[in-house]
């Protein structure tokens, strides 16, 4: 699946759309950056809760595709400057990081790797 | 100025009975006793949150002759910790209702995550906080620290590089901020300082921890025994000496004139 089905196929909202689409190979759950740098993969997207400008760094070394905040948390405006500067998709749903895992996890949880 | 400036021990991460993950034993007087033992003169109480112990605390440490700083142990949204300093409790307890405002209405059970009592310094109990003081605040991390630091606070990131709870564990690297120091627990990575003084802490829950990483801080001994008179008498007097108190700390980190338990060949 491509980085823009998370809008397009999955209804979460965009919050910063200027990316560049490409395949997701997997996709890591994680509200912790330590842990996020530490595990999860580059080209997938990231589930979390985890709205600040950090998560923009911390996806961008890793090389992650996309950031999906979870619980409807407040982005800060400086997450979205972050993430624009990047080229980072970046998307907000009301779902939980339980659910939106598992509605991701038939297309991406193979490429996981985990 | 230099004029009695020398190596003090100190200590600005302590908990009392008010957090609820603290023993309900320490109260902030065994707090200030446990510290003179240990050969501390400048002590901060910093319970997670809220400052409503710091009142008893400074009249406690006035007795038992340490200078006493009135702090908070904050915890941001993205649940980071963060020390917030202040000269008195006054200014310190009008943060606390700031931060009160931010807590959110969670069900707390005493009884599974612990007590949470407001004491004096003779330790009779006047009041048990009926909101769960050790939740995240419904603020971010840089707004949080932004705002101590409009509220006249030394904003000191806790335990940077703590596997929880740390700006390392929850935001992956310190974010630039109004920090007037680091507290780490053993010598942290130069990325995670911020070009900042590091000082270490006990972040003392049970009285035995009292003092266990505390750190040497240069500092104008004058200011610290004028702190102590000040946290006696109270009022003016306590308000202008912990305000002499604080500026003084700021510029001994300003100078990097601290020494981290690490640095002190033991501890």
């Amino acid at each position: 699946m491509l980085v823009s089905d998370l809008e397009r196929r999955f209804g979460y909202r965009a919050v910063q759309g200027e990316f560049a689409d490409r395949e997701l190979s997997g996709g890591y759950t994680s509200d912790l950056l330590s842990d996020v740098m530490a595990n999860a993969k580059a080209d997938s997207v990231l589930v979390t809760i985890q709205a600040h400008k950090n998560t923009v760094a911390v996806a961008s070394l890793v090389g992650i595709a996309a950031v999906v905040v979870c619980n409807e948390r407040p982005i800060p405006d400086d997450m979205i400057e972050a993430a624009r500067a990047e080229g980072l998709a970046l998307f907000v749903t009301a779902e939980s990081q339980f659910e939106v895992s598992g509605r991701l996890w038939p297309e991406l949880g193979t490429g996981s790797g985990r | 100025m230099t004029r009695t400036r020398a190596w003090h021990l100190a200590d600005f991460h302590n908990h009392s009975c008010l957090s609820p993950c603290a023993s309900l034993e320490l109260s902030p007087s065994l707090l200030a006793r446990q510290a003179r033992g240990k050969g501390l003169k400048l002590l901060a109480l910093t319970d997670h949150n809220a400052a409503l112990n710091c009142p008893a605390f400074a009249r406690a440490c006035a007795r038992e002759g340490v200078a006493p700083l009135a702090g908070i142990e904050a915890s941001s949204r993205e649940e980071v910790h963060v020390l917030c300093l202040f000269g008195s409790p006054e200014q310190a307890l009008a943060f606390g209702e700031r931060l009160l405002g931010l807590l959110p209405e969670l069900p707390y059970d005493p009884e599974k995550l612990g007590d949470e009592a407001v004491v004096d310094e003779a330790e009779n109990v006047l009041e048990l906080c009926d909101r769960y003081l050790g939740a995240a605040l419904d603020i971010d991390f840089d707004a949080l620290c932004a705002e101590a630091c409009g509220a006249g606070a030394l904003v000191v990131p806790a335990h940077v590089d703590r596997p929880m709870f740390s700006v390392s564990s929850q935001l992956g690297f310190l974010p630039p901020g109004p920090y007037a120091a680091v507290e780490a627990m053993r010598e942290p990575l130069p990325a995670l300082c911020g070009g900042c003084a590091v000082i270490s802490g006990s972040d003392a829950h049970v009285p035995e921890h009292v003092g266990r990483r505390a750190f040497e801080i240069d500092i104008d001994g004058e200011i610290l025994e004028a702190a102590i008179v000040g946290a006696g008498a109270g009022g003016g007097a306590a308000l202008r000496a912990g305000e002499e108190l604080l500026a003084a700390v700021r510029e001994a980190f300003d100078r990097k004139a601290v020494l981290p338990s690490w640095a002190r060949g033991g501890a």
